[in-house]
């Protein structure tokens, strides 16, 4: 993102900026092009009343700026918009977070304060040395190296996205231990981040993740996010139980 | 697991924070749906929702709501947001009838969204909690500004453009629902929630 000579200095569209990259300069306003995760907001905000600012094409790396941090932009390894993966939107089509099993979203720089691969990396490589399952239709996933150590390509690492979804997998009965891994690591990170675990709900209704959570002393918000099974065709979940 | 999660507030704000979201399943039955996610906003939208938009298209904050569900791609996310109970039973209601074989999560309070779908004659699949942020929290803004940034997960609502809301509502310049609707525009998926949006703003504003 640039913005060109139409500025006029009237700063309207400061406060817009969710990383806080545009100030005001000498004359026209500018925009900090280490701390901008290209999202778009600015642009497409309507704001300015010169339309001074211009959508730049972006190369690699730099692209994955825009491709975490624009909804609007579809990542171009899964296919999907938003920040890239569909999660648990369609598990009961997908299978993707299996019986037994519970996945764990950690969503670095969420909320607001966005990331650098760095810490992103930081968090891979915990979740890599507990043994993780990495979900492979994540954008994240393709830019890891290697699963074993969970290190990232090095020409990402200074990379900054509004944020980054980090979505590994445990049998249940490693999730306590790698919970902990986590609580570890994030005391060593330069941002937040938002954590997520997610189960398929048993039979009975209840959640395998309730134990875990008492035992640990953590108590999850009371609003959560709830598939309702009406995707077609159903995943055959017994067969993989 | 996410954008729709981690919204923050007392649970009596978030008894009047209902989004709704769905998506084909990428490679599995995502051929042809774009008419079928169409008809989900179609059915969302004839039970008024606070909210609704289209991934690749923008919210009814910045297009007309036709426009959207008659426009949707197969390969898109699509969102609303209701802020009573009661709406959110009816449109699952519809959406069981209806079958459209279209994957749907609803976010909200886990009791109340639990009940909700018992009533519609649905059981929760899967379900994800969040266990809140870590990491370096010094870097959050405040516990008001959170309340409402948190609405748009893709953290398109900045936290200095709530921070003007508020000081302009406090100098009269703007009402809390004007400057709720100024908020909803960035937020182009169509969680952002207005209404609670406003009350938010309103109580941030008289402190």
């Amino acid at each position: 993102m640039r913005i060109t000579e139409d500025c006029i200095a009237c700063d309207v569209c400061i406060p817009y900026c969710p990383v806080k990259a545009i100030s005001m300069g000498d004359d026209i306003a500018q925009i900090n092009d280490d701390e901008c995760v290209e999202c778009g907001v600015c642009f497409r905000s309507g704001v300015c009343p010169t339309d001074a600012f211009q959508e730049t094409p972006l190369e690699w790396p730099r692209i994955i700026r825009k491709v975490l941090s624009d909804p609007l932009v579809e990542s171009p390894d899964t296919r999907v918009p938003g920040r890239g993966t569909e999660e648990v939107k369609t598990n009961e089509v997908s299978g993707r977070i299996k019986l037994g099993w519970a996945g764990i979203a950690i969503e670095l720089g969420r909320p607001g304060v966005g990331t650098r691969f760095t810490d992103v990396q930081k968090v891979t490589m915990a979740m890599a040395a507990m043994g993780g399952v990495f979900e492979h239709e994540n954008p994240v996933t393709f830019w890891i190296t290697d699963q074993k150590t969970g290190k990232l390509r090095e020409d990402i690492l200074n990379e900054k996205s509004l944020s980054a979804i980090v979505e590994v997998a445990f049998p249940i009965d490693k999730l306590k231990a790698a919970i902990q891994k986590l609580q570890e690591v994030s005391k060593q990170l330069d941002t937040v981040c938002s954590v997520v675990t997610a189960v398929k709900v048993s039979p009975d209704g209840s959640f395998s993740t309730d134990k875990i959570f008492k035992e640990l002393g953590l108590t999850p918000y009371p609003n959560s996010k709830n598939n309702v099974g009406l995707g077609r065709p159903l995943f055959k979940f017994e067969e993989v139980s | 697991m996410t954008h729709t999660l981690h919204r923050q507030g007392t649970r009596e704000s978030l008894s009047r924070d209902y989004p709704l979201v769905a998506v084909m399943a990428h490679g599995i039955n995502d051929k042809g749906g774009g008419p079928k996610l169409g008809k989900f906003l179609e059915i969302c939208w004839r039970h008024g929702p606070v909210n609704l938009g289209d991934m690749k298209q923008g919210s009814v904050f910045t297009y007309n709501a036709e426009k959207i569900y008659k426009n949707v791609s197969d390969t898109t996310i699509v969102e609303c947001v209701f802020d009573d109970l009661n709406k959110v039973e009816a449109v699952l209601r519809d959406l069981k009838k209806e079958d459209l074989g279209v994957p749907v999560v609803v976010s909200g309070l886990t009791d109340k969204v639990r009940e909700c779908c018992q009533k519609a004659g649905l059981e929760i699949h899967t379900v994800a909690q969040s266990l809140g942020v870590w990491g370096d929290t010094s870097r959050l803004p405040s516990k008001d500004i959170l309340e409402i940034t948190t609405m748009c997960g893709h953290a398109m609502v900045s936290s200095s453009l709530i921070e003007m809301m508020i000081e302009d509502i406090k100098k009269g310049t703007i009402t809390p629902e004007k400057a709720a609707e100024k908020l909803a525009k960035p937020c182009e998926c169509g969680i952002f929630n207005p209404t609670r949006a406003a009350e938010l703003l309103a109580k941030a504003a008289a402190k």
